[in-house]
């Protein structure tokens, strides 16, 4: 019952990014090989050494080291490392691909498959699996035992989501930030050229993000400057999220 | 009355008679010019064919050339530090016996520039670096490849710290998105708040 509904859902709504037809859904017009074979490979190991692999995965996606639980794994089972290496990169390209959307666009099909689960026994599960049915492709969905379909979704789903979206941002490409900013105001009263100078001046140090730290004098004029243009950009920048076009959500 | 801000050694005894017997016509020039580049770290003004053209001009030898020259800037460096008054600055120069249209000289020379002179001793700093230039840039970031479908705005500041020569101009890029953004200018509005209760 359970899969039969999820079966309709996932033909009447389409998939996830690339917007219905034939092709992988979030994972793009052609499944990557290593998650096809992943999907054809797990429908032979047992649920236990499954749920290991998968932690392997989520722990290689926070950005934790997991050479030693490898080693256990290939020591208590009977997996050759080669299946083991194209287990744990399937899992992890899969789950790289669900996590890089935004919950977004998986919410806007829950509404309406919330009504056609309705009559199921645990329409949160189903909702859950729904959404992730509904993006995967059929191919996929018929290969890959329904247990791990929902282990999968609640990793993409659930609590441990915003400790894999921390690290995406921390690892993410940009430039440095302002970790930590110290600054003094002086007054030089007297200098070996005058004798009073009464001269407010900023000093600041910057610590960023990359481990760097700048240490300079601000003149004062150039610190209203400064103050003008953050002030500006502020300015912008609510301007900015005010446009309509950032409203819409896709 | 301010204490003697020249004072009366030999070297200056015999700068003043050179000076005094020098032709009033370049003089003023040489002045304002001497101030001018008097807050430039650099040590001779002029370059060596400058040089010879002076002593040909003011009929003057290489060493009574720059003593004159050294006089005119410790006298111009003692007017700023003391911030005098020109008509205090005449009064110093005729008391240790310059012409009085030399001192007269001195003081319309002070008169003009000054105080423009004393605002560049001001702004030097001691400082390694200094704040030089400002620039920025408003984003919107559409993705990223950890992430997709952002659309969050982000802004990146360009700050040119030049060393203390004025030279090596190092730019300094620093991303913020809006939280970060707004910290930042809070912190600025803290340090204008200490400013405005210093005056």
């Amino acid at each position: 019952m359970a899969a039969a509904v999820g079966k309709a859902a996932a033909v009447a709504y389409g998939h996830g990014e690339s917007g219905g037809g034939r092709g992988g859904g979030f994972l793009g017009p052609r499944v990557p090989a290593e998650v096809e074979a992943m999907a054809r490979g797990v429908q032979d190991i047992g649920k236990e050494t499954f749920r290991r692999l998968l932690r392997v995965a989520v722990n290689a996606l926070e950005g934790k080291d997991c050479k030693e639980s490898v080693k256990l794994i290939a020591e208590s089972t009977n997996l050759s490392e080669e299946q083991i290496a194209f287990l744990i990169s399937g899992m992890y390209t899969l789950l790289r691909e669900a996590l890089r959307l935004p919950l977004s666009t998986f919410k806007q099909e829950t509404c309406m498959f919330y009504v056609a689960a309705r009559c199921c026994y645990t329409s949160m599960v189903l909702t859950v699996l729904g959404l992730f049915l509904s993006s995967i492709s059929d191919s996929l969905y018929f290969l890959i035992p329904e247990d791990f379909i929902v282990d999968f979704s609640s990793i993409v789903f659930g609590n441990r989501r915003p400790t894999s979206e921390g690290t995406a941002l921390i690892q993410g490409s940009r430039l440095p930030s302002i970790q930590d900013l110290k600054w003094r105001v002086d007054v030089a009263i007297s200098t070996s050229s005058l004798a009073r100078a009464l001269q407010p001046s900023i000093l600041m140090m910057m610590k960023l993000s990359d481990g760097t730290a700048h240490r300079f004098e601000v003149p004062v004029s150039k610190f209203q400057e400064l103050r003008y243009n953050i002030a500006l950009i502020l300015k912008e920048m609510n301007d900015l999220e005010k446009w309509s076009i950032l409203k819409i959500q896709d | 009355m301010a204490a003697s801000v020249v004072p009366e050694s030999d070297s200056i005894r015999r700068a003043v008679s050179l000076l005094n017997a020098v032709d009033p016509g370049r003089f003023p020039r040489l002045l304002s010019r001497l101030l001018q580049k008097l807050h430039l770290k650099a040590e001779s003004t002029f370059s060596e064919e400058e040089e010879e053209k002076l002593q040909i001009a003011f009929s003057l030898e290489k060493q009574d050339l720059h003593l004159v020259l050294e006089t005119i800037s410790f006298i111009w460096e003692q007017a700023v530090y003391h911030n005098l008054k020109p008509a205090s600055l005449q009064q110093q120069l005729q008391s240790i016996h310059l012409d009085q249209d030399k001192a007269e000289a001195f003081a319309s020379a002070w008169a003009a520039a000054g105080q423009d002179t004393i605002e560049k001793f001001r702004q030097r700093v001691l400082t390694p670096r200094k704040l030089e230039t400002i620039g920025w840039q408003l984003n919107l970031q559409m993705a990223e490849s950890t992430q997709a479908k952002l659309k969050s705005p982000r802004a990146v500041l360009e700050l040119g710290v030049s060393s203390e020569d004025g030279k090596n101009l190092k730019k300094v890029f620093v991303e913020f998105n809006h939280q970060e953004l707004f910290e930042f200018y809070n912190k600025l509005e803290t340090i204008q708040a200490q400013l405005d209760s210093l005056t």
